[in-house]
């Protein structure tokens, strides 16, 4: 394969990757403590959760990827896959919003702003004494879908430089999984960097640990990367048959 | 008349998305799985001996993405065996067997988690009953049954759709197991995500003040007696059928609705894969509908908090 190919694909897997690591560190994640309104945030880990939203992402982007007989537009098929995990991190958000008010009522209200950024909504006054905020405020809501919308975009554009026959043509099941192999691991790495619960870009947990999170992310798809690279070379990922 | 066949089968994936998802839920909550179950680790430490079951797997989408690779795994095996003899009516068979299979291999591991984490709080002095053990792994297997069945059944549909719709280009290009693979993840997420909060936050701390996020002092403090006798992991799954798990599954219903609505939209407006198809329109249609969707789904959201804001007002008592 001509060497400038292999070069695309490489930054291809690195910006996804990276991108993948922004959108686990702008998801509002709460963990288990927010399955008991203690934090704010969805109650679910970072890696779960991102997972999730990528891969109702990926479907989608597989479908639109398969509009096209041959050279899919990566930018499309990226974007697709993007908007698909931005609007399952929405109804996730919203539902589990429903359930905190009318469930349990509480009021969403952030624990580490003591104004809402975005509407400029006091939160102090309405949060709990010795719990750090519960439900979805708005300004996570708006996080957790732009987190879900690069997360989705940098998932689903690995998959489609692997799948599409112009660079990596690898067949549809090796592309999705390798897509999700590196994507998972990337997540992994945020989750640590997070170390708990974030809320989104407000967050000065955020501000404090992005640099680190996108650097880890750029040394493991770059690894990534170099190990598809090899196996794009070698052959050892082509379509032998079988039941995939 | 194709599309009408098209949409008519979208509309059974989202029915039983929704069955999926509302009894992926209840059998985290019968089992007590995912992120409230930490409540129930913490019990016994607090001296709140209690007789729930504890089931923590892993994440709920780990196991139950293993679940339900598993069935569509033996599903498809067993398609590739009888299809060739039988036809479409192979699916009668390996679909259900398979989701057995699916469904055994997760009581197992159920079954191993129990007597491993009680067994553990044996110096905090919590017994490990029995009857619990025994009397909770059937529901966890029948309600984690009928959320695996029904995932292999949505694969099973979105890799033959052209051929059940006739509309060319319908079908996902994924293989069955890696299918399964993906709605399993996400129906965990979702169900970790959303029906938590209703046992997590109301059903464990059913004994404290409703209206206030649990504050940390509470913690490992659940409740632990039911409206007669104590209370049991089975109690917990009759009071969140009624609001935890129906939300959990209308989240996953109507992100597959709107996922796949708005793509086969967008493939309407791009000549439905015909002699004018253009597949950019298809996709552009299909984005700016998404995008369109994720507006309402904020203006939702601002408005709901602010009613919510609004109608509770500001937090009043200690």
């Amino acid at each position: 394969m001509e060497p400038i190919i292999l070069a695309i694909i490489l930054v291809c897997i690195i910006i996804g990757g990276m991108l993948g690591s922004l959108g686990v560190h702008l998801l509002p994640v709460g963990g288990a403590p927010a399955a008991m309104a203690t934090a704010t945030g969805i109650a679910t880990g970072c890696v779960m959760l991102m997972t999730g939203s990528a891969v109702t992402g990926l479907f989608t982007a597989s479908t639109v990827a398969a509009f096209w007989e041959s050279n899919p537009s990566v930018l499309l098929v990226s974007l697709s896959g993007g908007v698909g995990a931005m609007l399952m991190m929405g109804f996730t958000m919203l539902i589990a919003n429903l359930i905190y008010i009318f469930g349990a009522g509480v009021v969403p209200v952030s624990g580490r702003a003591a104004v809402d950024p975005i509407t400029k909504e006091s939160q102090t006054e309405y949060k709990t004494p010795r719990t750090d905020g519960h439900g979805v405020p708005n300004v996570c809501f708006y996080s957790g879908m732009i987190g879900g919308l690069a997360g989705g975009f940098g998932g689903a554009l690995i998959y489609v430089v692997l799948e599409s026959d112009v660079y990596a043509n690898f067949p549809v099941a090796i592309a999705a999984v390798v897509a999700l192999g590196i994507f998972i691991a990337n997540a992994i790495m945020a989750a640590y960097n997070i170390g708990g619960t974030i809320e989104g870009f407000h967050d000065p947990k955020f501000k404090e640990r992005i640099v680190t999170g996108l650097t880890c992310a750029f040394v493991i798809s770059l690894m990534c990367g170099i190990i598809v690279v090899i196996a794009i070379e070698t052959g050892v990922l082509e379509a032998v048959g079988g039941v995939l | 008349m194709p599309v009408i066949s098209l949409f008519a089968w979208l509309l059974v994936i989202v029915f039983l998305a929704f069955i999926a998802c509302m009894f992926e839920d209840l059998e985290s909550d019968v089992g007590s799985q995912s992120n409230p179950n930490s409540q129930v680790q913490l019990a016994p430490e607090m001296g709140y001996i209690h007789r729930y079951y504890n089931k923590a797997i892993s994440g709920e989408g780990l196991s139950y993405a293993l679940a339900c690779t598993i069935a569509g795994t033996i599903a498809l095996l067993l398609l590739l065996k009888f299809e060739p003899t039988y036809g479409p009516r192979a699916a009668i068979l390996a679909i259900p067997v398979g989701a057995a299979v699916g469904s055994i291999s997760h009581m197992i591991r159920a079954s191993v988690c129990y007597p491993g984490r009680e067994s553990a709080h044996k110096r905090f002095e919590q017994p490990i009953y029995l009857d619990v053990f025994y009397g909770h792994l059937v529901p966890i297997a029948t309600h984690n049954f009928i959320a695996v069945i029904c995932i292999t059944g949505i694969a099973y549909i979105q890799s033959n759709l052209t051929v059940l719709s006739g509309v060319s280009g319908a079908s996902n290009p994924f293989p069955l197991p890696l299918l399964c693979l993906i709605w399993g993840i996400t129906v965990g997420a979702i169900g970790s995500s959303t029906g938590d909060i209703h046992y997590g936050t109301e059903r464990e701390f059913q004994d404290r003040p409703f209206g206030e996020g649990r504050r940390v002092v509470y913690h490992g403090q659940i409740c632990r007696y039911g409206d007669c006798g104590i209370r049991t992991s089975k109690d917990i799954v009759a009071f969140c059928a009624k609001y935890g798990g129906p939300a959990t599954g209308l989240t996953f219903g109507l992100i597959v609705l709107f996922e796949n609505w708005r793509t086969v939209i967008g493939m309407m407006l791009g000549g439905l894969a015909g002699a004018a198809w253009n597949p950019g329109i298809a996709a552009v249609s299909g984005i700016g509908l998404g995008i369109a969707v994720a507006i309402v789904l904020i203006v939702l959201n601002t408005w709901l908090v602010r009613w919510a804001r609004k109608k509770f007002g500001p937090f009043v008592g200690e």
